[in-house]
């Protein structure tokens, strides 16, 4: 529990990092106002909730994960009486904890900007979604840090990957880049995140092909923990 | 954690047995033993490259050595992590702590992780202590190297461990926070804790260390008190070219026995 509290704490003292990233799906919700008409609500929360999970676990668990291996954090709770799983659970809590409080900001934004509405049920099954679909990007983040051991280049690669994610991801949705790229979308870790919360968001709407988009969101999160715990060194030395 | 089973004060705090480790083909350990026993300050010398990370880093249990024991307060660091870990006390050179969190936050955190309760009083009590309670609420981050040595010296001891591993504990400190932390160190030592303690720094292991190892090469080659290492070695002609002050020292010792050459 102390080190729960200390990794909030120090989610709570970087907090303007964590703002920036619930800010940038914010303003895509808010700048999507005209879309809602068009794809509906569900499309736009959905691919605005996607973009708020890719941020969380490429930019900022991988980045604070890295730079905390490099200046030597962890070694230094390595050394005392706490075994490894209680350090990264504790991390990833803290991160979980994140993707609630950035869904329910989008929930909250997209009702008062953009005049979603859902059911209770709705809001319910889309928190509980996000942390099932968060689990993906923050596995995917721990393969990046497994990867790659220098913060600098931690901090560039996952920056181009959250770019490329959130502008093929959605431009690629939307059609604008061709039938075969939709269709890649559609099975890429953005698109079966999308199609899953899209559908948690209004459950009368889950399908066969949400039930088959969860089961490749599991596979895709199962095959990047075990890659990343595989890679993963708790020290760059 | 402590268990009165293994409590045995005339037993060495640390035990190292025939340790080998290798980095692939390369070996970086090669059959080193020695112990540490309470109330003493053991120093292990060598130039870089020699084996001294390695050799601490198998006794913190940040690497799996490929053979050899090591026993700290009688639990073996291999078969009883925890209970090892939670009988020594570790401060290491290339570490840190949580910049964003207060002093107050990362003792109560440490002590926390080795079962210590610690009240705010008695919070205050230790930064009075290492003179940092105008500093209680500064974050870590924000504090000069002299001021996280003493915290990183504090947490090391905070759960009063029988061994204490220091790390080239005084490396870029100003001769004052030095001396102050060499007397630190000692009131350790007199407080029957066993200490060990590894530097580049002749003068500090001539000062401070009881006993001291020499490794070069993976090897341990001499250990013995300072004196005695000056005392049997000072004849070696390598050691008396490396002499530049007629006297001999632990550093010509040290030169003479590892040769001149700059290591990476």
């Amino acid at each position: 529990m102390k080190l729960l509290r200390a990794d909030m704490t120090t989610l709570w003292r970087n907090r303007r990092a964590s703002l920036l990233v619930v800010l940038v799906p914010t303003v895509i919700l808010i700048a999507w106002k005209n879309i809602v008409a068009w794809k509906g609500g569900p499309f736009v929360i959905a691919n605005c909730v996607t973009v708020g999970l890719t941020a969380i676990g490429l930019m900022g668990y991988s980045n604070t994960l890295a730079r905390d291996r490099d200046k030597g954090i962890f070694q230094r709770l390595r050394v005392a009486p706490a075994p490894k799983w209680t350090i990264m659970t504790s991390r990833l809590t803290v991160q979980l904890f994140l993707i609630l409080i950035t869904t329910a900001v989008l929930f909250i934004v997209g009702y008062n900007f953009d005049g979603i509405k859902l059911d209770a049920r709705g809001y319910i099954f889309g928190l509980l979604i996000s942390i099932v679909c968060g689990a993906l990007y923050l596995s995917l983040g721990q393969v990046i840090v497994g990867l790659i051991k220098n913060v600098e280049t931690v901090n560039v690669v996952t920056r181009l990957v959250y770019f490329i994610f959130i502008m093929v991801g959605m431009f690629g949705e939307l059609g604008m880049l061709g039938d075969v790229m939709k269709q890649g979308v559609h099975w890429s870790p953005y698109g079966t995140v999308k199609n899953i919360v899209s559908a948690a968001v209004v459950p009368a709407t889950w399908n066969k092909d949400s039930s088959m988009a969860l089961l490749v969101t599991l596979g895709y999160t199962l095959v990047f923990t075990i890659l990343g715990i595989k890679w993963f060194r708790w020290s760059t030395r | 954690m402590n268990n009165d089973n293994h409590t045995n004060h005339t037993a060495p705090v640390l035990q190292v047995d025939s340790l080998n480790v290798y980095y692939g083909s390369f070996q970086a350990v090669k059959n080193v033993s020695f112990e540490v026993r309470p109330g003493e300050i053991f120093g292990l010398l060598g130039p870089n490259g020699a084996g001294k990370t390695s050799t601490l880093s198998a006794v913190e249990g940040l690497l799996k050595p490929q053979s050899g024991n090591i026993h700290v307060a009688g639990y073996s660091i291999r078969e009883q992590p925890l209970y090892a870990r939670a009988n020594m006390g570790v401060q290491l050179q290339a570490t840190s702590f949580q910049p964003e969190l207060t002093i107050t936050e990362i003792i109560q955190l440490y002590a926390g992780i080795y079962g210590v309760d610690l009240s705010k009083e008695q919070v205050a009590s230790i930064l009075a202590n290492i003179k940092l309670q105008d500093s209680a609420n500064k974050k870590y981050g924000q504090l000069s190297g002299g001021q996280q040595q003493r915290i990183s010296l504090v947490i090391a001891t905070i759960h009063d461990p029988q061994l204490v591993l220091l790390d080239e504990p005084t490396t870029g400190l100003d001769p004052q926070s030095r001396r102050q932390l060499w007397v630190r160190i000692e009131a350790m030592r007199d407080k029957g804790h066993g200490i060990l303690l590894t530097t580049h720094s002749m003068e500090e292991a001539e000062s401070v260390c009881d006993r001291i190892a020499i490794i070069d090469h993976g090897k341990i080659i001499a250990t013995d008190t300072p004196q005695s290492i000056i005392d049997s070695h000072r004849d070696l002609p390598a050691v008396i070219q490396a002499s530049r002050k007629g006297k001999i020292t632990l550093e010509d010792v040290f030169i003479g026995l590892t040769g001149t050459e700059v290591r990476s």
